[in-house]
């Protein structure tokens, strides 16, 4: 098996693919320059780098979708040219996408076979597709119904389809663009037994991640990019997460953050059995009891969609609380108008931050006083008073380091960890006495990231109770005092930081009582 | 952004260029006038002055196509007719603005026609009549006309004209009570109002004051322009078993094809039908506007720009019922048609509406 | 006289108009659910229909051959689909404003060439009633389903085919997956432009032949504006059907034999003010998509321009 050229879907191989001097230009940013890179069959090839490095451009140049306006790709030594997705995949290339690309309305059968011609010419031949989805399931250990509806999947089932796909198609080397980020750590797990089989079958995996403990688990070989150039390549046997980290970065980045001894107090932030809907109509929050106390970070973990943003938002006031309390500070503020809330000096790091953090088509310096604007100093009997509004800007531009050309730059021009920043600064400015903060770090690089943490572990020291809803389980470690778990509108359990370990969260993630189960 | 604004623009660029912006070209008034110089020429009583220096210049703005056989085209027809009489476009000049059925578009029309001098502004619709309230007083020295209704608001520069169609319909009826053999009659209205009321209503009576055991049938279809649901209701009249068929209104159109594919009888109205189905077309109530426009004109020349309100009926010959010489009328049902038209005309016969 | 309304001849009245009032709204329909499933809403379908319907309408009178009419309908039907799909496709417009925008072309261009091609409203002699053998012969039936011209019988084929086309080829999954999730379609290969061009040209086809079907089949004459806001009724009919054809053809039905219930209701005279009677259609379609909405989705996609991200 080792010496044959044939892989267990009956796909020839690849044996190596070389890209070399890629560059890609797109209007005003280089996003590729002379980036060179190499994977040969039977290794995890791991792709590091900050966002913006230029890892999904020279993923994308490789998988047909964007034309590298210098450079060449060699196929087992050959140039070849990929135009087109439909190239790359004759060429036995096959990629899942971050976000997956699947149509929820249609079965995996149906969408395993988009695309492809049918055996039946005009006619779709499902039957003999989801015959040989199953073959190939059983040779690769993955579960899947070829009948089921997409839409009814789990998130990593879905996964599962999208690797599918890629065999099914003959793919010999697969492209996973952050294929963890949407997986709780069981299911990561699952995913890495996959990637192993397949690696050993003579597969070539390109693994692109931000998780370094990941990245040194699964792969063979890691190359960093940093500003579209390669770095370097290294073995992972021969470096750590702290080299790698610095490496991306291109400085030293404190990796565990400075949480200091802080002196817990009074519960600022309380719910009571808070029940409320979902946008679908189902139940949003099923009988939600926690307290933030005064100088503590509670982590909110959980898999997304079992109730974080209800969560959220039935605290700040943007969701009906159907029934239980919600307190701050001990006054009873449940289904307070949002702006009521606000005055009573809470502040909300929402998820969705381009669409609920900010408003695009506005400056800087007017995103920073959205909350304020209406009282003294920056309106006066109705009108805007523009020179302390510019002022406030300026400084805090300066104190958040929020890299922009003016205040008067529009929030829709801002990359994703300077919109952040700017989030941050009009919240924390107004000196809150409890701060929900939801996905925070959420897309961020990892300079951004460190940068966000940090603030929110200031504001704890300053005494402040900070909500931190978060997918990230290593970013939930990291800086919680405690942290609850949320499954299915409930929570799970809340655990302290010192009995926390990600078994432990990720079962409950899961909706497994360890005690329970074992 | 940019690519959808231009998108839009040119579109509409060429709805305008199609249908928007008034058609200017004065319609040429035939062959004739050419050879006969203003001597022969010789309207009846109210004669305005002979060939002005300027012609004299109206515009209209209409609902409906020029060539919908029906209310706008009777317009069209009398403002042709009152260009031959006085002498070609040197003496008259007309412009219209048709298929207006978007209101603010045609109060948009009248007011431009309104900046640009027309001596007589025609808003020939019911529908117009808020916009020209407003428009009106604006412009002094203009005269308009509003039509169909009674109403000038108390204007000075503002005519009203409107038909007495009953007396056109009631004819219709006493002929279509005659020529039933089914004793079954449809009819099909637009909106139960104005003008095609009147007809409709004036159409019963005069079936009624003939033979009371004929059914008259009556369906408004709620629309002046959905074609396919008028063809429908002749269908529906005809499976209901009507032999005799009448309608007011544009879309009668696809009504009186229904009603030749069943050998069903028609009577129009408003303009002569008889063209789009001469074996089944009895006869038409015709508006001669150029009665009412006559009179109009002359008050202008006088210098009275409004203030009165004109009736077209079948004693001032602002209505004519006009038989299709393709269809055989039998000499009795003409002779009692002629007798009615008559009665109505000395008042012998008295219409009373419901 | 309510009891009129039960007697046989007025219900298969009923039926039979009903049927007949149906088949514009189904071509034109059918062609906005092939459009809209792919994810493009095409709102100038109304114009499409009135240029189809002169366009039809004159070859036929030139010519006399109907069939030339039709095929000039679905030319320029295609045409305009042509352009709706340059410009939605291509340059990323607007979908409801540039369809808007295609409306009014049709309206005025199709009332431009009336004026100067023809001038006068004339009628021509539209394509025959086909009596199937046998099956015409049965009472009542036989009127109602087995006597309708060649087009009413091809518009209630069309729903099956268009059923099937869309659910059991490998062009139907194409289009349903353009219209749900583009970025996963064209991952796969699948051209969406491609599709989308398809979809729109078939649909502009099939408001051309819905068209053709009122001037030279169901009603034998042209006249301006005589869709009168069937191509807009045809555009809600889609979201009424749950952009499926059964839906779309159980919508077309249910307001056209109401709008045939109402047509008899004033004829015998029922005591309705007639302005009541002529809501009926839309109130009733209005309720029964109150009552059903909630229960269908519409293609994620629809009404979104494509394009790959950055």
């Amino acid at each position: 098996m080792t010496e044959s050229t044939k892989l267990p879907s009956g796909k020839p191989r690849i044996e190596t693919i070389e890209m070399r001097g890629i560059t890609k230009r797109f209007p005003g940013v280089i996003a590729n320059d002379k980036a060179d890179f190499d994977i040969h069959a039977g290794e995890v090839h791991a792709l590091l780098g900050e966002n913006g490095a230029g890892k999904s451009t020279l993923m994308k140049i490789l998988y047909g979708m964007y034309r590298p306006d210098e450079g060449e790709i060699l196929l087992n030594g050959k140039p070849v040219t990929i135009a087109s997705p439909n190239d790359s995949i004759n060429l036995g290339i096959g990629m899942i996408h971050q976000h997956f690309m699947l149509v929820p309305t249609l079965t995996v059968a149906e969408n395993v076979a988009l695309g492809l011609p049918s055996s039946r010419g005009a006619l779709t031949d499902l039957d003999r597709v989801s015959k040989r989805i199953v073959e190939l399931a059983s040779i690769y250990g993955l579960k899947i119904d070829p009948s089921a509806y997409v839409w009814q999947l789990s998130v990593g089932q879905q996964q599962r389809v999208e690797i599918i796909k890629a065999l099914y198609r003959g793919a010999a080397l697969l492209i996973l663009d952050e294929p963890t980020a949407v997986l709780t750590p069981q299911e990561v797990d699952e995913l890495f037994v996959i990637m192993r089989q397949m690696v050993k079958d003579g597969h070539a995996l390109i693994f692109i991640s931000h998780k370094l403990h990941e990245v040194v688990e699964i792969s063979n070989r890691i190359t960093v990019l940093r500003d579209g150039r390669r770095i370097g390549t290294r073995l992972t046997s021969e470096t750590t997460k702290q080299d790698l980290a610095n490496w991306m970065v291109g400085r030293e980045i404190g990796f565990a953050p400075d949480r200091g001894k802080v002196e817990i107090g009074e519960a600022r932030l309380k719910l009571e059995k808070v029940e409320c809907g979902s946008d679908r109509g189902t139940p949003g929050l099923r009988g939600v009891s926690i307290e933030v106390r005064s100088g503590e970070i509670l982590g909110i973990a959980g898999v997304s969609g079992n109730g974080q943003r209800e969560l959220a938002e039935a605290i700040t006031g943007l969701r009906k609380v159907t029934t239980g309390r919600v307190f701050l500070e001990g006054k009873d503020i449940t289904n307070f108008a949002p702006g009521d809330i606000t005055e009573l000096n809470l502040s909300y790091i929402p998820e969705e931050r381009m669409r609920d953090g900010m408003i695009k088509d506005f400056t800087i310096a007017e995103n920073m006083i959205l909350r304020e604007h209406h009282k003294m100093p920056y309106s006066r009997m109705g009108f805007l008073n523009l020179s302390d509004i510019s002022k406030h800007a300026d400084e805090l531009i300066a104190k958040f380091h929020v890299k922009t050309p003016s205040r008067e730059t529009h929030a829709k021009n801002l990359s994703g960890g300077n919109i952040q920043k700017v989030v941050l600064a009009r919240e924390i400015s107004r000196n809150p006495r409890a701060i929900i903060a939801a996905q925070p770090t959420r897309g961020l690089d990892i300079g951004a990231t460190e940068y966000v943490r940090e603030q929110l572990l200031i504001e704890r020291r300053k005494g402040v109770a900070v909500m931190l809803i978060s997918e990230d389980l290593d970013e939930i470690l990291a800086l919680s005092d405690r942290i609850a778990v949320l499954y299915e509108g409930q929570v799970m359990d809340i655990v302290p930081r010192s009995e926390a370990t990600p078994e432990r969260l990720g079962l409950l993630m899961a909706g497994v009582h360890p005690e329970v189960s074992s | 952004m940019k690519k959808f604004v231009l998108t839009l623009v040119l579109a509409l660029a060429l709805v305008l260029s199609a249908c928007g912006a008034p058609a200017t070209e004065a319609p040429v008034a035939t062959e004739a006038p050419a050879e006969v110089p203003a001597a022969t020429e010789a309207p009846a009583a109210t004669e305005p002055p002979a060939a002005p220096a300027e012609p004299f210049r109206v515009a209209v703005v209409m609902p409906s196509a020029i060539n919908d056989l029906a209310f706008s085209q009777s317009m069209y027809d009398a403002l042709v007719r009152i260009q031959e009489e006085m002498g070609g476009p040197e003496a008259f000049e007309f412009v219209y603005s048709e298929g207006m059925f978007v209101v603010d578009d045609a109060a948009a029309a009248i007011r431009d026609y309104a900046t640009q001098g027309y001596d007589l502004v025609i808003a020939h619709g019911s529908q117009y009549g808020s916009s020209l309230q407003e428009i009106a007083p604006d412009f002094p020295e203009t005269s308009f006309a509003w039509g169909t209704t009674a109403d000038t608001f108390g204007q000075p520069n503002i005519f009203a004209y409107e038909a007495a169609s009953q007396e056109g319909g009631y004819v219709n009826g006493v002929l279509a009570a005659t020529l039933s053999q089914s004793a079954v009659i449809g009819v099909v209205g637009p909106i139960e109002t104005g003008d095609a009321k009147l007809y409709v209503d004036g159409f019963g009576a005069g079936v009624a004051a003939t033979n009371p055991d004929v059914t008259v049938n009556v369906n408004y279809i709620g629309s002046f322009s959905d074609v396919a649901l008028a063809s429908e209701a002749a269908t529906t009249h005809i499976s209901a078993g009507a032999d005799v068929l009448t309608g007011t209104a544009q879309m009668v159109v696809g009504a009186i094809g229904k009603a030749e594919e069943n050998n069903a009888l028609w009577f129009g109205t408003q303009s002569n039908q008889s063209s789009l189905a001469p074996s089944i077309v009895v006869a038409s109530q015709v508006y001669h506007w150029e009665v009412t426009l006559r009179e109009i004109i002359a008050l202008i020349n006088e210098g009275t720009l409004g203030g009165t309100s004109f009736k077209a009926n079948l004693a001032n010959g602002g209505e004519v019922i006009e038989f299709n010489p393709d269809y055989a009328l039998s000499d009795e049902a003409k002779a009692l048609a002629e007798t009615t038209i008559q009665g109505i005309i000395d008042g012998t016969i008295k219409i009373t509406l419901p | 006289m309510i009891s009129d309304l039960f007697s046989v001849t007025v219900l298969i009245g009923i039926l039979a108009s009903g049927i007949r009032l149906a088949t514009p709204y189904l071509y034109a329909a059918i062609g906005e659910t092939f459009s809209q499933k792919s994810g493009v809403l095409n709102l100038g379908v109304e114009g499409q229909m009135l240029l189809g319907a002169f366009a039809a309408f004159y070859v036929a009178l030139s010519t006399g051959s109907l069939w030339l009419g039709m095929l000039t309908a679905m030319i320029v039907g295609a045409l305009m689909g042509l352009a709706m799909a340059y410009v939605t496709v291509n340059l990323h417009a607007q979908q409801g404003i540039s369809g808007i925008g295609f409306y009014l072309f049709g309206l005025g261009m199709s009332d431009l060439l009336f004026q100067k091609l023809m001038g006068n409203v004339e009628t021509v002699k539209g394509f025959p009633k086909i009596y199937i053998p046998g099956l015409s012969d049965i009472p009542g039936i036989g009127e109602i389903f087995f006597s309708q011209n060649i087009l009413v019988y091809g518009a209630y084929l069309l729903v099956p085919l268009a059923w099937f086309v869309l659910n059991k080829t490998t062009l139907g999954l194409k289009i349903r997956s353009v219209g749900e999730n583009p970025d996963a379609a064209d991952s796969l290969g699948v051209s969406v432009a491609r599709i989308r061009y398809f979809t729109i040209i078939l649909g502009g086809v099939l408001s051309g032949i819905a068209g053709a079907s009122l001037s030279i089949a169901l009603l034998n004459v042209f006249q301006q504006n005589m869709t009168s806001g069937l191509g807009f009724i045809a555009v809600a009919l889609v979201y009424f059907g749950g952009w499926r054809p059964v839906g779309v053809l159980g919508g077309a039905l249910l307001f056209s034999l109401i709008n045939s219930l109402q047509l008899w209701i004033q004829v015998l005279g029922i005591p309705i003010p007639s302005d009541i009677a002529v809501m009926m259609p839309y109130v009733l379609t209005i309720l029964v998509l109150v009552a059903t909405v909630s229960r269908v989705r519409s293609p994620s996609a629809l009404s979104k321009p494509f394009e790959r991200e950055n």
